[in-house]
């Protein structure tokens, strides 16, 4: 299985020089299957340009984990929208209040939008995601709801003995602590347990965290502490606050080794969330990381 | 390893370690998987001594209890009410901690209900009845 970052951003586009290296986009992530066919993982803005590379994709799934705006708002701008050839399945979480696609189309809508959900040119289906797993392609799927604010999702993605768990947007070091909690007791827990490569949360140092209680997002101790909890074989760190500039994220990066390796993990299995970073993930062993094109 | 919990009974447990007020948490067959530290002081044992409970259990070791020692029905109980029918229920009653005295507590049971699955459980708070509203050393 094929991953690449095309967002690793949190809560807000962070264009400018000082985020170059990290990039600016908002979460979205491409897994791309065994069989070829292909996963998107949210629609923050990095789909826009993961788009431009899908431009023969028959048939594309994206999964939302839940539908803030950072993780929605390249959805608007995603080429396949324009194809008629194309379709596009949208998986999300389901709701008593309404319809995924009416959730979605409050922002795919006048005043927001100059077009509708019923204008775009591309056959777009909506689903509720299934209680329980299912399968796409190759890949089986599995989610759960995680703690974050409002309805949210993390995803299990299987594709033959490989795993990927994507859970961008959690704070499971609300109100316990991770380290000493049974594991039926954590959020996320079954999600990622074991997981070859764990993207995850880690919008916050742990000096910025306490101020932050709360907000649905983890300091960078407590991703860790999950991370070693659910033994994912390789962390990367995901939904980087939009205050943090390429050389604050590359300090926190070596700090976040530091502890991994006190915690009795390999230091090189934490990595950042970088758009345009490929990674190649395989059972058993460390992912090859190339870096972005 | 027992199956994760649901996250709304997650929530739920880190809500009862925050608070002061005597709590528990049942799942959705009414077994006791946890109780908080303000109940652990009125029981007379803190839950990582107990550990998780059947409803036949923890009825027989704490009650309720009518006015002749005897456990009451389970289907009497706010706990089974509240799973049972998804809608509060409370009552008070008579239970007995693990050191063996008895206190009349009321107790308000609330079902936890997720959106399309059910009931997963119900949260229990209980006060002690008396007026001093003591921990298990009180009079």
């Amino acid at each position: 299985m094929k991953v690449k970052v095309w967002g690793a951003r949190g809560s807000v586009p962070a264009p400018g020089p000082e985020m170059n290296r990290y990039g600016g986009n908002t979460s979205c992530v491409q897994l791309t299957l065994s069989t070829g066919q292909e996963l998107v993982l949210d629609a923050g803005t990095g789909i826009r340009t993961l788009g431009l590379d899908l431009l023969n994709a028959p048939e594309v799934n994206i999964l939302l984990t839940h539908l803030h705006l950072d993780h929605i708002q390249g959805l608007m701008f995603f080429p396949p929208c324009f194809r008629s050839d194309a379709k596009i399945t949208i998986w999300g979480p389901a709701s008593p209040e309404a319809s995924l696609e009416d959730r979605v189309a409050r922002y795919i809508s006048a005043p927001l939008s100059p077009v509708e959900v019923r204008e775009l040119p591309c056959s777009v289906s909506f689903r509720d995601t299934p209680p329980s797993r299912w399968q796409i392609g190759s890949a089986t799927i599995v989610c759960e709801a995680v703690n974050h604010r409002g309805p949210t999702l993390g995803f299990r993605v299987t594709d033959g003995d490989s795993t990927v768990c994507y859970i961008p947007d959690h704070e499971p070091g609300l109100g316990t602590a991770l380290l000493d909690t049974e594991p039926e007791w954590i959020s996320g827990y079954g999600l990622a347990r074991d997981a070859d490569l764990l993207i995850h949360d880690c919008q916050y140092t742990d000096a910025e965290y306490p101020e932050h209680v709360g907000w649905g997002h983890s300091g960078v101790g407590d991703a860790l502490g999950f991370a070693s909890r659910v033994d994912a074989k390789r962390l990367c760190l995901f939904h980087h606050d939009p205050l943090h500039s390429d050389r604050f994220l590359d300090d926190l990066h070596g700090a976040a080794r530091r502890r991994w390796a006190e915690l009795g993990g390999d230091a090189t299995a934490v990595e950042m969330g970088v758009e345009g970073r490929n990674v190649v993930v395989e059972p058993g062993r460390a992912p090859a990381v190339s870096a972005p094109a | 390893m027992a199956a994760q919990r649901p996250l709304e009974l997650i929530l739920a447990r880190n809500l009862l370690t925050s608070i002061s007020t005597p709590a528990f948490l049942v799942d959705q067959s009414a077994t006791l998987v946890f109780y908080n530290e303000a109940a652990g002081a009125l029981l007379g044992r803190p839950f990582e001594d107990a550990g998780r409970m059947s409803p036949q259990e923890w009825t027989s070791t704490y009650g309720p209890f009518d006015d002749d020692g005897k456990p009451l029905e389970l289907d009497e109980l706010p706990t089974t009410r509240a799973i049972r029918n998804g809608r509060p229920a409370h009552a008070v009653f008579r239970i007995r901690s693990s050191r063996g005295v008895e206190r009349d507590i009321e107790s308000s049971a609330f079902p936890i209900v997720a959106s399309e699955k059910g009931s997963s459980g119900a949260m229990v708070l209980f006060w002690p009845a008396d007026e001093n509203g003591g921990g298990e050393d009180s009079p």
